[in-house]
């Protein structure tokens, strides 16, 4: 094991995939010599030269929509948006192209495309470069939408994308760019649409992803010591969910608390619980409580975004009134 | 003159021709939908265009008519079969319509729904030509409505700044629905754009199937040499509605019939025979794409629509 950053971790599956396959090639804004807007792609310029590492043009119809004609016809793409609320100016081509070129043409191609996108609230970059946007895609049905939280987990989610013949949106968290962690050795790969159970416990299932992981795990910290267990998930990404992990939770703890960073209103947390509330009812102990971005637009002031985005604190509060309201011995512990 | 050439072009353009024939009386007894954008009167550019390609090379058709991808080979059955939602159909009862038609053993990659979506793809599909070190060419279609699509100026500016191996071939026919191309146009021509984009921009008789060939071919040659895209723009006129049934009260008779005296078959026909080609060779061209026709449509008629599973299958590889 080695402990790398989750930046490096993504650029690391880069070069492997393009060492592996020379089908792989990348392109957008700024991707080239000067190594991304967050130093992600740094090096592989020089090594692979400026055709497959390719500055474009600023042009996300354009990134998206070549990915998806170079993915048609034989190569493997993998093209970046600066930052994730720019899959708005390229719509058409990831919600149309990249996901229904392949049912609507019968099945006769293959898209295998990936887009990367940095996203998330960072520290005062505004409403347009601060969002997690992975809620406008969970209804893009051919597509993959991916969240991961570890180096570990971009790194071997990144390869698993680059290898699937299906396109895949990477969400990248720019909080996490500097974020340490341990990496296998090898040709670390992790499969698509698997979750993980971060921390384990049975009195609460909090699933959580993209940064919020972290968070969860913090407050799950504070209830531990409050003498109530908390499983964490992280399902790695949101198209397609792991219910099989998150329904076996739940059955065990009773209690479901989910947490993202996109809006409340409208974020895929909501198509969460009503899968579970559908699957799990009866083992449900109260309702599912859900945590997101407050129905604002994220404001430019640094100090003002960190009051509209959930944390540790807010969800602390959210499973103490869980835990309350079943009148656990888990409530007084916390008292 | 070219005496094979120009008879395939014309055999090109009646099997097209003949097709959209049998296709309107499908429609007409409620085999299949009326939502067909008729290619009549734009034949030539079709012809032309798609003549001047290679089995492997590109082509990204438009929603006008389907001689493009009949120009291009596509087994005739088969699209059939994808208006009727039969199992015949390229999209195996998917149904396709006049979208979502494909073809990748001859390079025919299919249809944007939204008008406009095929320009990213299409300059995409030169840059992995570019990438594969193939000398493959794209050639993409589209009308003068669709010109004033933003994702044309993404992708004109990055094939041309690229020198991707991309035909830019513009049918304008003038009416995008009802609103005529000077009332959505800043330009008078969609080819004076092209010298923005640092690019070729010509323009040429869409009625003409010999100028068209010529035009094309003189661009696929270019951009098979690495010199980069050309924008095409073919002056045509559509003869029928925009769909079928469209009431077409932004348009008078008066204009429809002075286009229809230049309808592209009818001049090439004319030259072919001022060149000496008897009318007896013309009449067996018609009746070979007559009988192709109807045995098509017959095998399409004959085949199953898809079980109700159909529906599910093909979301992901």
């Amino acid at each position: 094991m080695r402990t790398v950053s989750y930046q490096r971790a993504i650029r690391e599956a880069l070069d492997e995939e393009m060492a592996r396959d020379e089908r792989v090639f990348l392109l957008g804004e700024d991707v080239g010599a000067y190594g991304g807007a967050f130093a992600v792609t740094r090096g592989l310029f020089d090594k692979y030269g400026a055709e497959r590492v390719r500055d474009s043009p600023i042009a996300e119809t354009f990134i998206v929509g070549s990915g998806v004609g170079a993915a048609l016809t034989g190569m493997r793409p993998v093209v970046e948006l600066q930052y994730a609320d720019f899959i708005g100016i390229a719509m058409d081509e990831i919600y149309n192209k990249a996901a229904k070129w392949r049912y609507m043409h019968g099945g006769l191609f293959n898209v295998p495309l990936v887009i990367r996108a940095p996203e998330g609230a960072a520290g005062g970059s505004g409403p347009e470069h601060s969002q997690c946007p992975e809620h406008l895609l969970t209804s893009a049905a051919g597509l993959y939408v991916l969240t991961p939280s570890t180096p570990a987990d971009a790194k071997g989610l990144l390869k698993s994308a680059i290898r699937d013949d299906n396109p895949v949106v990477f969400l990248e968290h720019k909080r996490l760019y500097s974020q340490r962690g341990e990496i296998p050795e090898g040709d670390h790969l992790v499969p698509i649409g698997e979750a993980a159970v971060r921390r384990s416990g049975t009195d609460l299932t909090i699933v959580a992803w993209s940064a919020m992981v972290f968070e969860a795990l913090a407050a799950a910290e504070t209830l531990a010591e409050r003498g109530v267990t908390t499983e964490v998930i992280d399902p790695r990404g949101v198209r397609p969910i792991d219910y099989e992990t998150i329904a076996a939770s739940v059955n065990k703890t009773g209690r479901l608390l989910i947490v993202h960073e996109s809006p409340l209103i409208g974020g895929h947390g909501a198509e969460v619980a009503a899968q579970i509330a559908e699957s799990c009812f009866s083992s449900l102990r109260g309702p599912v409580r859900r945590l997101g971005a407050a129905d604002v637009p994220i404001p430019q002031s640094a100090y003002l975004e960190t009051f509209v985005m959930p944390d540790r604190e807010s969800i602390l509060k959210i499973a103490e009134q869980m835990l309350d309201g079943a009148g656990a011995a888990a409530a007084g512990a916390g008292s | 003159m070219d005496a094979n050439l120009w008879l395939d072009l014309y055999r090109r353009m009646v099997l097209a021709s003949a097709w959209e024939q049998r296709l309107l009386r499908l429609i007409e007894e409620g085999q299949t939908s009326g939502f067909y954008h008729a290619g009549q009167g734009q034949e030539a550019v079709a012809a032309g265009g798609c003549s001047a390609l290679r089995d492997d090379d590109y082509l990204l058709y438009d929603h006008r008519g389907l001689s493009q991808a009949i120009a291009k080979g596509i087994p005739l059955d088969r699209l059939f079969g994808d208006f009727l939602g039969r199992e015949i159909g390229t999209t195996a009862g998917l149904g396709a319509g006049i979208v979502h038609i494909a073809w990748p053993a001859l390079g025919i990659l299919g249809q944007s729904g939204t008008l406009g979506g095929a320009f990213p793809i299409a300059a995409g599909a030169g840059l992995s030509a570019r990438l594969r070190g193939s000398d493959q060419v794209v050639l993409c279609f589209f009308g003068e409505g669709a010109s004033n699509r933003g994702t044309f100026q993404e992708a004109a500016n990055a094939a041309s700044l690229w020198r991707l191996p991309v035909v830019w071939l513009c049918e304008n026919n003038n009416w995008a629905v009802s609103v005529s191309f000077a009332a959505s146009s800043a330009t008078p021509n969609v080819a004076d754009r092209a010298s923005a984009y640092n690019m070729p921009g010509v323009i040429v008789d869409g009625m003409d199937v010999v100028a068209v060939y010529e035009a094309v071919s003189a661009a696929v040659a270019r951009a098979r040499a690495g010199d980069g895209p050309t924008l095409i723009e073919a002056k045509t006129y559509r003869f029928r509605g925009h769909y079928e049934g469209d009431p077409q009260t932004y348009r008078t008779d008066a204009e429809v019939a002075r286009w229809r005296e230049r309808d592209p078959i009818l001049l090439h026909e004319r030259r072919l025979l001022e060149a000496g080609v008897a009318e007896s060779d013309l009449k067996q061209i018609r009746a070979a794409a007559a009988d192709k026709v109807h045995a098509a449509a017959e095998r399409a008629l004959a085949s199953s629509k898809p079980r109700p599973e159909r529906a599910f299958k093909g979301v992901l590889a």
